[in-house]
């Protein structure tokens, strides 16, 4: 019987065999395909699926970091903070309400209303998280903490402490109760003070715990910001300001100390200010940074610019005399005039009694589009290049059809209008030699090649002919913007406040000077807006500010007088060289 | 035959004295080195674990070792009294089995647990080659009907456990059998009719819920990610996520993590896949096709129809463990409990693999007793 089986064995079970094989064959090829399949065409897709399935990313919070003057004096602070939470699951769980006396002192604490508290915490009893108080004192918080109502936890928090209050506010701003800037220079440079959370990208197994950590994106830290400002000046320019604008009933002013050589601000200052520590109740205008947002007339501030204009197109040379008889004169159908015929006047004397024949004529001397293109040169209707927010550009037209008169009246700061800080721009490059710079509001702001790019917008042969005509409006026309000891110049501006459809009854009282005149290191602007008493012109309620801030800074900053020395001077001077 | 057999006892070499097939070995002992490294990997790198496995390699090493001294002939004379006996066993599992998992498998001897069913594996495709081998070669209708009829009582006893895996095992080693004694090409034909005339019977009176559910899982993973379809989705995740080259060895993260279920045992070649990549999938398959080669090779070298038949079905059984558990996982086919062989955890199916190599091997080495 098994003889006879093996006998048909070679012939039947052979092919068959190499049918199982080509099948065995065949069928493991598939496997090899299918493998290939998920493991080369479709891995992108699982790859992702599995790491969506244990990569987690986790944030590493960071203090803010603080904001100080150019001198290390701290203008805004991170002070930590608690925050009272509720965790309504577990306050309903432990029947935590029945605790009424506790509720109670926990509302009186946070001078509340317990009900509304309770209300607050029970509206969605299967919530994690509610808030009940905000960044409460360590006092109490320690207080709550002792009340042990179960639920009720304290987090760690940290909230913003300005030092300098009202005197910096509106440079440094401030920030919301999350912490993130929203005005000044807290908004700006947000992203720096914050620093970067640190993320750490991690594996984490079906249990969620963690396995592996994949990618530690290091914090950057929070960093320090130094300002430009000098907080000195600052305060000394704020008080003079809150002085001034309650002496002269005006109803703002602004004051802004620029250093003419770096454009680095060391004052900026306006009132009125507020307290950024307690910003309850202010009123919405406090918080405006007058110095960048409001812009003016600048009236007869801009009178030695039209000057220099003419010097520099070489219509004129510094000691050409004009002749402004008879002291009015007609351009298309408006009347130009000076209060009285002051007949034939150098430059100096134009700007010394800020003659409006007299700048007519120098500016109608030079081409209009040369007079237009130094306008636009010498920063209005641009930015400053300070970067906060809410700048104002100011106005300057820029169209083709300016009638005559429109170019006069330009040449006398009409027409135009600029903030503050732009006027300081434009002293700054009169000081600085010719050479324009953008401002700055952080210490070292335009040490980088590219972006502190400099700009010569005339030259300085121009401008050095310009500073003792400025020096002879301080010294015998301005005498309460005199420093004592240094060689100032500056020019007063005094403009009717436009209002729509023309001007109306208001004034705006302007200074801006540079000091001290042998060797230029500040500009400074100051602007009193809409006096209110008998006192509007410039040249009584802007000076006398100018002179103090400008006094106090000079001396704050060590810079040596420059007036003609006393003999026992120069000789003390002596014997410290030979020292 | 004898003088051949006189002629291959001068050559026997010291294996063929032990009874040893090298080249079998030499593919079995691979297998059981990347399983042993794979299964300490999916085991969260555990040394309690992987200590076990080598021991039930041991233990099945031993078996496989001690089954190839036996000559073939004793299994045939034996294979009548063997079939009813563990028919019986299956009868009394029926009864007097212990329910793990919601399937009744086991038999408690009191000192051990026994899967009657494991046993299963051996004894039904020595009881088929034992019956067809007696006639003559093709195999007429009557006795591969049957044929089927002894290869259906198992099968259908142990379906009933439920345990779809290994009874699915246990058919195809019987039909393997069949097939290699020669069954007509219309007789498959018209099996292949019947088993799929037999399906919707099987699904509806035979087969459990869950195992309803796997088979709609299989046809559609994503319906039900978090709950049936998640074994399919997470495998498929961690063999994509090898990618060509693989994460290396202990690198896997779906598997590591424990985002794989049974990822020891019968999910095991996602491990693997997560970790050598496609590069060693290729390589692992190349290894199981050896393997089946050389079986192949032993059953067509076998003089006998009833050796020739066994070594046949045997080593075409072990493919198929390799096609369903590498089908299954990487979702070709439904999932059925079937472990990759020699390499995922486990005591039980390894040692029953290997007393199958042991028989394999006895083939190979114990011509001359045969007749």
């Amino acid at each position: 019987m098994n003889k006879k089986a093996t006998k048909y064995q070679p012939t039947t079970v052979a092919w068959r065999f190499y049918l199982v094989l080509s099948v065995i064959a065949l069928v493991y090829l598939g496997l090899v395909a299918r493998t290939a399949y998920i493991q080369v065409i479709e891995p992108d897709m699982l790859k992702k699926q599995g790491d969506l399935r244990s990569l987690r990313i986790s944030a590493n919070k960071v203090h803010r970091g603080s904001i100080v003057d150019r001198n290390g004096h701290e203008l805004a602070v991170s002070v930590p903070v608690q925050t009272v939470w509720a965790d309504p699951k577990v306050v309903v769980e432990n029947n935590a309400l029945a605790k009424v006396d506790h509720w109670q002192a926990l509302a009186d604490v946070l001078d509340k209303d317990v009900n509304e508290i309770k209300a607050r915490v029970t509206r969605n009893p299967t919530k994690r998280f509610v808030y009940v108080e905000r960044q409460v004192s360590p006092a109490m918080a320690n207080y709550i903490k002792q009340l042990k109502i179960p639920g009720i936890y304290l987090r760690k928090e940290s909230k913003r402490f300005y030092p300098a209050g009202e005197i910096s506010a509106h440079v440094v701003g401030f920030t919301n109760v999350d912490d993130k800037g929203i005005e000044g220079v807290e908004r700006v440079y947000d992203q720096l003070l914050t620093g970067e959370n640190g993320k750490k990208r991690y594996r984490k197994d079906a249990k969620g715990h963690r396995i592996e950590v994949i990618e530690d994106v290091e914090s950057v830290p929070p960093q320090d910001l130094v300002l430009s400002i000098d907080q000195r000046i600052q305060a000394l320019a704020y008080q003079e300001l809150k002085g001034a604008v309650k002496a002269f009933k005006a109803s703002s002013g602004s004051v802004v100390v620029a250093d003419v050589h770096s454009g680095e601000i060391l004052a900026l200052v306006n009132s009125p200010s507020f307290n950024p520590n307690n910003r309850a109740n202010t009123a919405i205008h406090r918080f405006r940074n007058r110095a960048i947002t409001d812009f003016y007339e600048p009236g007869s501030t801009l009178k030695p610019l039209t000057a220099l204009i003419a010097m520099e197109f070489g219509s004129v040379e510094s000691d050409t005399i004009i002749d402004t008889s008879p002291g009015w004169m007609r351009l298309g159908g408006s009347r130009v005039s000076d209060p009285i015929n002051r007949g034939k006047l150098s430059i100096t004397d134009i700007l010394v009694h800020s003659s409006n024949m007299g700048t007519t004529k120098l500016a109608l001397s030079v081409p209009k589009q040369f007079l237009l293109d130094k306008f636009f040169d010498a920063g209005f209707g641009e930015e400053t290049g300070v970067g906060l927010i809410g700048e104002s550009p100011g106005i300057m037209h820029d169209r083709s059809r300016w009638s005559q008169f429109e170019l006069a009246t330009l040449s006398w700061g009409h027409g135009v209008a600029a903030t503050p800080l732009q006027l300081a721009r434009f002293y700054s490059s009169l000081a600085n030699g010719g050479v324009k710079k953008p401002l700055t509001i952080i210490k070292g702001g335009n040490d980088d090649p590219v972006f502190g790019a400099e700009q010569r917008i005339f030259s300085a042969s121009s401008t050095e002919n310009l500073l003792p005509m400025l020096e002879a409006v301080v010294n015998d026309h301005t005498p309460l913007a005199k420093v004592e000891g240094y060689r100032v110049g500056g020019k007063t501006g005094t403009a009717i406040k436009a209002v729509a459809g023309g001007y109306g009854n208001d004034y705006v009282g302007l200074f801006a000077g540079i000091a001290p005149l042998s060797k230029p290191e500040l500009a400074v602007v100051v602007v009193i807006n809409e006096p209110g008493g008998d006192l509007y012109h410039g040249g009584e309620v802007a000076a006398p500010v100018f002179s103090r801030v400008m006094k106090g800074a000079l001396r704050l900053l060590n810079i040596a007088p420059d007036q003609e020395k006393t003999a026992a001077q120069q000789i003390s001077d002596k014997e410290l060289t030979h020292v | 035959m004898r003088s051949t057999g006189h002629d291959q006892q001068k050559t026997r070499t010291l294996w063929q004295k032990l009874h040893i097939d090298l080249p079998l070995l030499a593919g079995i002992l691979i297998l059981m080195t990347l399983g042993l490294c794979i299964v300490y990997s999916a085991g969260g790198q555990s040394v309690d674990m992987a200590i076990k496995q080598a021991r039930n390699m041991g233990i099945a090493l031993f078996v496989m070792f001690a089954i190839a001294q036996i000559p073939p002939l004793v299994y045939r004379k034996w294979a009548v009294p063997v079939f009813i006996i563990g028919i019986l066993l299956l009868v009394s599992v029926m009864f007097f089995g212990q329910v793990i998992n919601g399937s009744r498998r086991w038999l408690n001897l009191g000192v051990a647990m026994f899967q009657p069913s494991e046993v299963m594996k051996l004894i039904v495709p020595i009881a088929v080659a034992w019956y067809v081998s007696q006639f003559d070669l093709p195999t007429k209708l009557v006795h591969i009907i049957a044929a089927f009829i002894l290869l259906l009582i198992p099968t259908l006893l142990i379906a009933k456990q439920p345990d779809l895996g290994t009874s699915l095992l246990i058919a195809s080693s019987g039909i393997f059998v069949i097939f290699l004694a020669g069954a007509s090409w219309k007789l498959i034909g018209g099996c292949a009719i019947l088993a799929s005339a037999f399906a919707p019977i099987l699904w509806l009176f035979l087969m459990k819920d869950y195992q309803k559910q796997r088979v709609l899982t299989f046809l559609n993973p994503e319906q039900d990610p978090l709950g049936s379809g998640y074994h399919i989705i997470q495998s498929k995740i961690a063999i994509g996520s090898g990618g060509l080259h693989g994460k290396g060895w202990l690198q896997g993260t779906q598997s590591q993590l424990e985002f794989l279920p049974e990822r020891h045992t019968d999910f095991i070649f996602a491990v693997f896949s997560e970790e050598f990549g496609l590069m060693g999938v290729t390589l692992l398959l190349l290894v199981y096709l050896a393997i089946v080669m050389r079986g192949l090779w032993i059953a067509s070298n076998a003089q006998h129809a009833f050796t020739k038949l066994l070594a046949g079905s045997l080593t075409l059984t072990f493919f198929v463990y390799v096609f369903v558990n590498i089908g299954m996982v990487s979702g070709l086919l439904p999932v059925v409990g079937v472990p990759l062989p020699l390499v995922s955890y486990g005591g039980t199916s390894m040692v029953t693999l290997m007393a199958g190599f042991g028989i394999i091997m006895a083939i190979s080495t114990h011509r001359r007793f045969i007749m």
